[in-house]
């Protein structure tokens, strides 16, 4: 690898609509994952992991339990008296002030805050993402093709190619056409939202985005297709391993029962690249006598008396005797009383399930969402 | 508020824990499945506004240094006051090299310039969430030099022979503390806690510095104790006296009680402790577990029962761990059985191995240690 400073920007404004109860109250980033994350600390562990030393945070949507969350970073080392993490919001300045338009705009806003830093590079990242990737590989593969941009992008099933934005390569891995959620995909490489720039050339770039008033200043949308059009390098890097975007409830839960499977590629377990989370400092786990505990993640402050099958519990959460758990995610807090039973849920934060309560259906397809007002089934 | 200024020492009692203490001091003792003997001390003080703590440490220093670091979990990394860490001196002007007396006299500038007037001694093999404000309140308003903590003992079983009893006069001033020999069976034992005058702690280091007739705090109080008034606080919550390995598992296997669980971890104040970033603790399709208390980053598929598991233990399929202390990272391997034992840290078991103890001496495997058949 050559010398070079990164500077990542970590867009996690998103609001995450189709999520609903899970992002009632804060965004998409925020949202808890895997017992004791949330979705942020998958892109901020990636970036410690890399080393990676200065990172900006885009924060705009419900930006306070994120904001609470990350603190000055020192969950994840950045911390730092040089460089460091910087929570970047939305400003005033003399021509006015408003909100981040779309992706390119929210980092056109914050050039300054580049330019002070001075990078070679600027990796482009978002906090809506689950996956392990060490960016430290896509700078390499960016500096080896001497590119203006390389886009880490993901080979997925062809039915799926109509969500994603598609990538037609040539044999170099040289990007020749972007297709955006296209009806008939030439390829099935999706990019991941995740670029590796030149800063010079972003900077340029977005400055020209900015002049375009018809532009939605996206990347996906203006930025990249603008750059191909004036036939800058631009690459790709294919990465390879568990990647998931949680967009509704359902793949919401099925990327915390992904955790429970034997085989699950993501590995939470290893220890060269531990994922970080800020510490809520509570007491082991209590298995009870009476219990039985298969299947399943559990997570500190946890209490269990009754049955928990194939399921993921957040810290803190109470299963009282006779109560059954099952393919479940309880999140922080909940009690599950004495005979209640929860079948194929997604249990929102501090909802109490009363006792001989049931809900959803052992045996169903739907996925039931259950917050301390109501249960719907999505 | 008045705040103290806390004071953790060591209790000399290494010699009672075999292994489990060759290189750790007894206040490193691993204890409730992701803590320290010393996290139950630090925590309770910062919980109670304590804002400035000194540890002397004995001589076992580099787990200490390795656990407490800066003191960040504790919020006691401060640009004004927060963590001293204090090594021992065993030469120069210390006329002793025993006792924690020398060590405070060779720090008495630290302890003077401090703004805090009242000192908070203790040391962390006793496990007592005394509140604290409390305490200060009894402490002020009896205008006492001293104020010794102490719990209230119903020993039939004499399960706490060897333990410090306390005498106290009936208007509640401190007597004496002498050995409990079993003869009673309500007695009330010293907690090893209590708040003092810092002009008092002072002028109780120099005499004895100067007179050579103290080694131990504690044993200078007593002999000055007809000069300062001294008097008493009785705490009513749970305690552990740590004082040998059989107390030592005792104390672990009384976290499966949830009464005892509850005051120990949730009664004033949460217990901090250094992260491990550890991921949950996941249990397979083959796991069996049973009244055990288990930390975060293990993996469970075998059976687990009457146990507590620290972080990131390994138990495979088909292995037994029963009525045992497995700490942090060991591995317990396929059809191995581990029963009525301390495991350290870094142990593997390895695959068809039997270790068993009994429950009043448990069988101890020391640190990194891999168990297999020659």
């Amino acid at each position: 690898m050559k010398k070079g400073k990164i500077v990542a920007m970590l867009l996690a404004g998103g609001q995450g609509t189709r999520l609903k109860e899970l992002t009632k109250n804060l965004a998409k980033p925020a949202v808890p994952f895997g017992g004791k994350y949330r979705i942020i600390d998958f892109a901020l562990s990636n970036a410690a992991n890399s080393g990676i030393e200065d990172i900006g945070v885009l924060t705009q949507y419900k930006p306070f339990i994120l904001n609470s969350h990350i603190g000055i970073g020192s969950a994840w080392d950045y911390d730092r008296n040089v460089g460091g993490l910087r929570i970047l919001q939305p400003f005033m300045s003399e021509k006015g002030g408003r909100w981040y338009k779309g992706t390119a705009n929210a980092i056109y806003e914050n050039m300054n805050f580049i330019d002070e830093l001075d990078p070679e590079y600027v990796l482009i990242l978002s906090g809506d993402h689950i996956y392990k990737m060490n960016y430290i590989d896509l700078l390499e593969a960016h500096q080896q093709k001497d590119a203006d941009v390389t886009l880490a992008v993901l080979t997925v099933p062809w039915e799926d190619t109509v969500r994603f934005g598609i990538i037609n390569v040539d044999e170099d891995n040289k990007i020749v056409e972007f297709e955006e959620k296209p009806k008939k995909a030439k390829s099935n490489l999706a990019s991941m939202g995740i670029y590796m720039f030149n800063w010079p050339t972003l900077r340029e770039y977005l400055v020209k985005d900015n002049e375009d008033k018809n532009s939605d200043n996206d990347f996906g949308k203006n930025v990249l297709p603008l750059m191909l059009r004036d036939n800058k390098k631009m690459y790709t890097w294919e990465f390879k391993g568990y990647w998931k975007d949680v967009g509704t409830v359902k793949s919401y839960w099925e990327a915390n029962m992904d955790l429970l499977n034997p085989d699950n590629t993501l590995n939470l377990y290893d220890r060269d690249w531990r994922i970080y989370t800020r510490t809520r400092n509570l007491p082991p786990q209590y298995i009870h006598k009476s219990s039985k505990v298969v299947n399943s993640m559990i997570n500190e402050g946890c209490y269990i008396e009754g049955t928990v099958e194939k399921s993921v519990l957040f810290g803190d959460v109470i299963v009282e005797k006779g109560a059954v758990v099952k393919n479940s995610v309880v999140l922080s807090n909940s009690v599950i009383k004495r005979d209640a039973k929860v079948y194929n849920a997604v249990v929102m934060e501090g909802v109490i399930v009363e006792s001989g309560k049931e809900i959803g259906m052992e045996n169903g397809n739907k996925i039931y969402m259950v917050t301390n007002d109501k249960v719907v089934a999505e | 508020m008045v705040r103290s200024l806390g004071i953790i020492s060591t209790a000399n009692i290494e010699n009672n824990f075999g292994v489990l203490c060759k290189h750790r001091p007894v206040y490193m003792l691993p204890y409730g499945g992701r803590y320290r003997l010393i996290d139950f001390s630090l925590s309770n003080m910062v919980n109670h506004g304590i804002r400035t703590v000194a540890v002397y440490t004995g001589e076992k220093i580099r787990s200490t240094m390795d656990h407490l670091g800066d003191g960040k979990p504790w919020d006691l990394n401060r640009r004004i006051n927060g963590l001293y860490i204090v090594p021992p001196i065993t030469q120069g002007y210390t006329i002793s090299r025993y006792g924690d007396i020398p060590q405070f006299y060779s720090t008495l500038e630290f302890i003077e310039y401090s703004k805090e007037k009242v000192i908070l001694i203790n040391e962390p093999n006793i496990i007592a969430k005394v509140d604290l404000d409390d305490a200060m309140e009894h402490f002020l308003e009896t205008d006492a030099d001293i104020t010794l903590f102490y719990k209230k003992i119903h020993d039939p079983l004499g399960n706490y022979i060897n333990c410090e009893k306390m005498s106290i006069s009936e208007d509640g001033d401190m007597i004496n503390i002498g050995l409990n020999l079993g003869t009673e069976i309500d007695f009330n034992m010293y907690l090893r806690m209590g708040y003092i005058k810092k002009d008092v702690f002072i002028k109780l280091v120099k005499e004895s510095i100067e007179k050579g007739d103290a080694d131990y705090i504690q044993e200078a109080i007593i002999k000055n104790r007809h000069k300062y008034k001294i008097n008493s606080y009785e705490f009513k919550g749970h305690v552990e006296n740590i004082r040998n390995l059989k107390t030592y598992y005792d104390a672990n296997m009384n976290l499966l009680k949830r009464s005892i669980s509850n005051a120990v971890f949730q009664e004033n104040g949460v217990v901090l402790t250094k992260t491990k970033d550890e991921p949950s603790t996941i249990y397979t399709e083959s796991a069996q577990v049973q009244n055990s208390l288990i930390a975060n980053g293990c993996i469970i598929e075998g059976k687990v029962e009457n146990s507590v598991i620290f972080r990131g233990v390994r138990v495979a399929k088909n292995a037994i761990v029963r009525n045992s202390i497995i700490m942090q990272k060991s591995e317990i391997l396929e059809n191995a059985s581990v029963v009525n034992s301390i495991i350290d840290k870094q142990v593997i078991i390895t695959e068809g191995i039997r270790i068993a103890g009994t429950r009043s001496i448990p069988y101890v495997v020391e640190k990194n240690q891999i168990i297999g058949r020659d």
